[in-house]
């Protein structure tokens, strides 16, 4: 073994070394690559309250200064069916698959996934 | 004590590694905030997570004001107190409010029309989650009270006046734009030499990412095929601004006949020659205030506008099919599979 290691050149080394590192960098790289699936966040005054598998059906109704508010994720979609603030905003959004709903009055935050595969892709935003 | 060679190469690998890690390297930082009804995300390019973090925080500062100034729903705000002085008397304002009015009124006059902030009468008779559409009666009995012309600025005096009682004045068509403008100057003026504002969908870039490329945009398909985001195309940016209007942002289908949200100033209708209208430019207040007016215009007159204009812009007809300015050369990317 020891005489193998001898009779390799500084070239031969620099090979050995880069490909350890390509193979331990490629261990991080494909398992940012595996799908993760969409989740949908749901922040109450700027904090994480609740995740939820975007591709499970569920409802949930969460207090917020102007009561409860309920958030329906069906097929793929996340929406506020019901809210009790003034204006709306939130309710009228409708069925959304990524970005977010906001309900200022209620503190009430929505994320919904599905951009992790764009950043993959180099992708900074999204317009539309 | 001699260090055997393949030793010493080994440490000079770890030392490489470790110096490409050093925390005074430039990255990227992203921090995201509910503003101005909506999801506000900015990234910065800094040297450090707490300079990040205390830029970007005085930049929602910056877009949270300007958003209470030019709120539509809150009675508090300078856009409420001019609406409900139409036809009584003129408000003063401040001069974000009266610069943003100023160029919403631009943006009408050079598009005769086409975007109009005098819509509001029309928009609150349609209910898109209910799929409430209004009678044509309905319809007709607003319309006089829509046309920009009737907004009366004093620039000297800092005031606005609405000449027709019942007009409402809504800046949603233009304002997110004004706000990405406003947080970009915000973080040039804390240092910061690069990054990327997302008000929504209206997006503006400055500088250049750590790997000195451009930012990339992806641009929504009009017409995706699952409910996962689909991308129809890729722009790289770099000090413009992007926004895109589309039919499918607020609709309903009645009958297999779309009703969205984009209504013809003229007829109160929703317009039916575009899917979709994006455009870029230096000023995310012109990227947010044309992209409506070209999609009401539709393709033939749409980019006619923005040449004449400046501007560069790519817009989905009806039919799907994708026209584009030529100053859009070699920095769009269309998606393999349209």
């Amino acid at each position: 073994m020891k005489e193998t290691i001898k009779n390799t050149t500084l070239a031969d080394r620099l090979l050995f070394f880069l490909l350890i590192s390509l193979s331990v960098s490629g261990i991080f790289i494909s398992r940012d690559a595996l799908s993760q699936g969409s989740d949908v966040i749901v922040e109450v005054d700027g904090k994480p309250a609740y995740t939820l598998p975007l591709n499970a059906d569920k409802r949930l109704s969460i207090d917020g200064p102007y009561g409860p508010t309920l958030i329906e994720i069906e097929k793929g979609k996340v929406r506020v069916k019901e809210s009790h603030c003034r204006n709306q905003i939130c309710v009228r959004d409708g069925w959304t698959s990524r970005g977010a709903i906001v309900c200022l009055p209620n503190k009430l935050v929505i994320i919904v996934g599905g951009s992790n595969k764009y950043q993959k892709q180099g992708i900074d935003a999204i317009t539309g | 004590m001699k260090m055997p060679k393949s030793c010493l190469y080994f440490l000079f690998f770890v030392c490489l590694l470790l110096t490409s890690c050093s925390p005074n390297k430039l990255s990227t930082y992203k921090k995201s905030k509910a503003l101005m009804d909506t999801f506000v995300t900015i990234t910065v390019v800094a040297d450090s997570q707490e300079t990040a973090e205390k830029v970007i925080e005085n930049a929602f500062d910056v877009i949270g004001k300007y958003g209470d100034l030019i709120n539509f729903y809150s009675d508090k705000s300078e856009l409420s107190a001019i609406n409900r002085s139409a036809g009584i008397h003129e408000v003063r304002v401040s001069p974000e409010t009266l610069d943003t009015i100023e160029r919403a009124v631009f943006v009408s006059e050079k598009s005769a029309g086409a975007f109009d902030p005098t819509i509001g009468p029309e928009t609150k008779l349609w209910d898109f989650v209910k799929k409430i559409r209004p009678s044509d009666a309905e319809i007709k009995k607003n319309l006089p009270l829509v046309n920009y012309k009737n907004i009366i600025i004093d620039k000297g005096k800092s005031t606005v006046f609405l000449r027709k009682k019942d007009m409402l004045l809504d800046l949603g068509g233009i304002a997110k734009g004004y706000a990405a403008d406003l947080a970009v100057q915000a973080l040039k003026q804390k240092g910061i030499a690069s990054g990327l504002v997302a008000i929504a969908g209206d997006i503006k870039a400055f500088g250049l990412k750590p790997d000195n490329k451009p930012w990339v945009v992806g641009i929504k398909n009009p017409r995706q095929k699952s409910s996962e985001d689909e991308i129809i195309a890729k722009v790289t940016l770099s000090d413009k601004a992007i926004s895109t209007s589309g039919d499918y942002e607020r609709y309903f289908i009645i009958d297999g006949q779309r009703f969205h949200h984009l209504l013809v100033p003229a007829t109160g209708q929703p317009a039916y020659s575009c899917q979709s209208a994006t455009v870029i430019a230096d000023k995310g207040v012109m990227t947010d205030g044309f992209d409506n007016a070209l999609f009401i215009l539709g393709p033939e007159k749409g980019l006619e506008l923005a040449k004449e204009m400046g501007l560069n812009a790519m817009i989905i007809d009806s039919k799907g099919a994708i026209h584009t300015t030529s100053g859009l050369q070699g920095k769009l990317i269309i998606e393999r599979d349209h």
